[in-house]
């Protein structure tokens, strides 16, 4: 992991000193250690505050966002779910190709600062792997310019949907009732949606006042609407990169509704993976003759 | 003083649940909250709540009247309740954020109505911590951790029991009910935990003053994702938004909701006149607000040091870390 | 101020029972209840308005009657366009009175220059048409106005008939581009303020408009020579609640519902500059 840091901090300064890039997305060490959150780099002596260790786990891919109409480049630092998240902003044209400089980290799995602070841990060693790196399938970088480290080994290939067929099986009622629970925990912060890299849009269908799509009540049956909502929103464009399941204060099981939506495109249109390759087009984008067609 | 064992723990609550609704701190799941208590509701005193109990006297949705309108066009305000709201266990760093609440609410010319007729059935009863957390830093915010103040009776953890002492006269009046759980002790009042997070406070009123068109804004409002996390869980944060929805071809009601200052429609008026329109002018509000506005307004400062935000933020936005920061920022004049 | 002693978020119900078209996008709409007037503003107060299944929204009472207040409402969003489509008759909720109001007092005795941009002269109306009313306790009125368009003009009969009818009392209209038949003064309001070269010996200039407008006005008064004190502005921001408790509307430590919107200029410069 030191071994990471310093090349880090030796590419950050060198793109920055022949100005290559204006701006440097990486990871800073926080106040506790648990912290490694998202730091910005303009000056090449700043670069000493880079760091690469286990909880460097937030998602760099939304900060392009904030400056998605400008031209200016930026280098940023991505592990196998951000480089997806990349790919995603590329392909629904947010962000340019040649505004960006990848430097790819290939990600052995990382912690949860949320895992440290719930279960109150004292220290790195004690902390469990987070549960969306437990899950991860991609831990390689996909899309990069250069590469730091050599490439870990693709984790065993596992049912990615294991849990969306347990609840498939339930009854109507359960699934209802179980949904229903979610839903009454949620406080509609909407730190899912502002940290997805599939939710780009500028004005949100969901806060627009004209017409008032989604109310502002905050009680189950509105957030029903917001989650069912964005969950279709996103569906053949999520990357399953997981940071709306990880940020949620509530816990509220998203990655179970991405992945039942997944599941199912997977069925109709075809095995596919979003963000995984740039050329390769989300099947709700675009049709085939071949697609199923049992409604019409 | 007078002193409640914990094995009687279980049976006060029951005790205290039948003088009015009772809410006790309680963990389900990854979010734990304040909720009504029932004899098989696991309480938690062991760690701060991530929800505050601001919920309890400023519901996250709250009817402020129902409506009719076509023949007839009336407004009709929610009865009040009636029933005393207990709430246990609250610790000292929100029992300040609900004296900022009540700054807020009750004074300068108007009254919330809301806010009173559920602060007037309130009885506090605080429990002072022992321990502070990685992220707790109430005492450099003007609290003390041991005994809160304006709580009506606080609460010491003193290991095999907690010692229990009315402040106030609803204080008084409440404990008399529950007088047969209570035994004595004479253990002392528990020394202030020792904090690991400093948050050196002393004279940040005078630097911010002078701060508004300062570079440092640029810089630390970056990492935010402009969600709402912050806000909600902090105990103090008061802003609310008002709507109202239609229930029927002629009925409907008024509401308030929270609201947060990090959202981009905050400050947006129609028309499209925004005054805050990026993440820099948003984040300069927030903590302006919590560290500068409210205590030049009020005398207090609208953080409490709970550090609700510090553990949650996706982000990892760091006020505490803010306030460090300002020691090394040098203003003119 | 509104009475304290009710529930300050609930309306009183009243009807609309006059609607004048000011120009395309703006209306004056006459508010009345059943017990007559619901309150008596003083020149500078805000009152929310409130179409219950739509919703809210704070508007400066632009005068009023023996009965009635009078709003002159543009059309801009959600709120304001419900309004727009209502007839007389129709029901509207209505509280306040809120917010500080113009310092009537101190401005006796004085010449007064109202300056106002657009849909602003609405908050300056209640000022100027006191100061009219009550005509012996002012010195020289002067109102200088713009707005874009000779279509966008508002409160016409004021400015061509009644106003310039008032003893000691100017007018001075500018748009920003005129029509076929605008024989006016064609140019923006700072500009047509710095050549008109109003002496600040014993006046006070009263400012409203767009941000934008107020700013440049601002920096030309000072240009005049007019001290901080001699001039006063109001400001508009997002409201929700007008009751200084939901937080939104606040300038640094002060809430533009409860201790503004008048402020002065000696007032504003100690206030963060975010408006």
């Amino acid at each position: 992991m030191d071994k990471i840091t310093g090349l880090m901090r030796t590419k950050a300064k060198e793109l920055l000193e022949n100005g290559k890039v204006e701006r440097v997305l990486g990871w800073e060490k926080g106040m506790f250690f648990y912290s490694t959150p998202p730091v910005f780099i303009d000056k090449p002596e700043d670069a000493e505050k880079l760091v690469w260790d286990d909880f460097a786990i937030n998602n760099l891919a939304i900060y392009l966002l904030d400056k998605r109409n400008q031209e200016s480049k930026v280098a940023l630092f991505v592990k196998g779910c951000d480089s997806r998240g990349v790919v995603r902003m590329i392909q629904d044209n947010q962000v340019k190709r040649e505004n960006l400089y990848l430097i790819g980290i290939p990600c052995p799995g990382l912690k949860d600062p949320k895992t440290a602070v719930r279960g109150y841990y004292k220290d790195a060693s004690q902390v469990p792997k987070a549960t969306k790196c437990e899950e991860c399938q991609h831990p390689n970088p996909v899309l990069y310019d250069e590469m730091l480290g050599s490439q870990v080994e693709e984790p065993p290939e596992k049912d990615r949907f294991a849990e969306v067929s347990e609840l498939e099986k339930k009854s109507a009622d359960e699934k209802y009732a179980y949904w229903k629970a979610q839903s009454d925990k949620c406080i509609r912060c909407f730190a899912c949606r502002n940290i997805c890299p599939a939710c780009s849009c500028q004005e949100c269908l969901l806060d627009c006042s004209k017409p008032r799509w989604l109310d502002k009540e905050v009680d189950v049956a509105q957030n029903q609407f917001f989650h069912m909502i964005r969950v279709w929103h996103v569906a053949d464009r999520c990357v399953e990169c997981g940071e709306c399941e990880r940020v949620c204060p509530a816990g509220l099981p998203l990655m179970q509704l991405n992945r039942k939506l997944i599941k199912d495109i997977n069925e109709l249109f075809g095995p596919y993976e979003a963000g995984m390759d740039l050329e390769q087009r989300p099947p709700l984008t675009e049709y085939d003759t071949g697609d199923p067609e049992e409604f019409m | 003083m007078k002193a409640v064992s914990k094995e009687k723990l279980p049976a006060l609550l029951e005790e205290l649940a039948k003088e009015g609704t009772l809410y006790v701190p309680s963990s389900s799941g990854d979010m734990s909250r304040f909720v009504p208590w029932e004899s098989d509701v696991q309480v938690d005193l062991e760690h701060n709540t991530t929800m505050s109990p601001k919920e309890v006297l400023f519901p996250q949705t709250e009817v402020l009247y129902n409506y009719k309108f076509g023949e007839e066009n009336t407004v009709e305000p929610p009865p009040p309740g009636s029933e005393k709201i207990i709430v246990f266990g609250v610790r000292p760093c929100d029992v300040q954020a609900i004296r900022c609440l009540d700054e807020v609410f009750l004074t300068r010319t108007y009254v919330d109505s809301y806010y009173k007729e559920k602060r007037d059935r309130l009885i506090v009863i605080s429990l002072g911590c022992t321990v502070a957390e990685d992220t707790c830093f109430c005492k450099d915010m003007g609290v003390n951790p041991v005994e809160a103040e304006g709580a009506d009776i606080v609460l010491f953890d003193l290991d095999g029991e907690y010692g229990f002492e009315e402040k106030t006269d609803k204080g008084k009046e409440i404990t008399k009910k529950i007088a047969s759980q209570l035994s004595d002790t004479s253990k002392k009042k528990p020394k202030a935990p020792s904090f690991t997070l400093q948050a050196n406070s002393n004279g940040i009123v005078e630097k911010l003053q002078k701060m508004f068109e300062h570079p440092i804004w640029e810089e630390v409002c970056q990492k935010c994702i402009g969600c709402g996390t912050c806000a909600f869980l902090c105990p103090s944060c008061h802003c609310f938004d008002i709507n109202c929805k239609n229930t029927g071809a002629c009925d409907g009601f008024r509401y308030r909701t929270w609201d947060a200052c990090m959202f981009n429609d905050y400050a947006l008026m129609a028309g499209g006149h925004d005054v805050r329109p990026t993440k820099v002018e948003r984040i300069r509000n927030r903590y302006l607000h919590k560290l500068l506005f409210f205590k030049e307004r009020y005398g207090m400062f609208l953080c409490t040091g709970c550090g609700r935000c510090l553990r949650e933020c996706p982000a990892g936005m760091n006020i505490a870390g803010f306030i460090n920061q300002l020691e090394e920022v040098t203003v003119d004049g | 101020m509104a009475n304290p002693e009710q529930n300050p978020l609930v309306p009183e119900m009243g009807t609309i029972t006059k609607i004048i078209d000011e120009t395309p996008d703006v209306k004056t709409f006459h508010v009345t209840t059943p017990r007559g007037k619901p309150f008596t503003p003083k020149p500078g107060q805000l009152a929310m308005l409130s179409l219950v299944p739509v919703g809210e929204a704070m508007f400066s009472i632009t005068w009023q009657g023996d009965d009635y207040l009078e709003f002159s409402i543009k059309r801009v969003g959600v709120m304001t366009d419900a309004l727009h489509e209502l007839d007389v008759g129709a029901a509207v909720g209505v509280r306040g009175p809120y917010g500080n109001n113009f310092p009537v007092e101190i401005m006796k005795g004085k010449d007064i220059l109202f300056i106002g941009g657009g849909i602003g002269l609405a908050p300056l109306r209640s000022l100027i048409n006191h100061c009219v009313v009550n005509r012996d306790d002012f010195g020289k009125l002067e109102v200088l106005y713009g707005s874009r368009s000779p279509a966008d003009l508002v409160f016409k009969y004021d400015l061509f008939d009644n106003w310039p009818k008032v003893k000691n009392m100017e007018v001075y209209v500018t748009v920003d581009r005129g029509d076929d038949d605008w024989t006016g003064k064609v140019g923006f309001v700072p500009a047509y303020l710095e050549d008109l070269k109003p002496s600040p010996e014993g006046k006070v200039a009263v400012v409203c408009g767009p941000p934008i407008m107020i700013k440049f006005v601002l920096q030309s008064l000072e240009k005049l020579g007019f001290s901080d004190e001699q001039v006063i502005t109001t400001l508009e921001m997002r409201m929700k609640c007008g009751i200084g408790k939901c937080g939104r509307c606040n300038i640094g430590s002060k809430f533009i519902c409860l201790d503004g919107p008048v402020f002065s200029l000696a007032e504003l410069k100690k206030l963060p500059p975010e408006w």
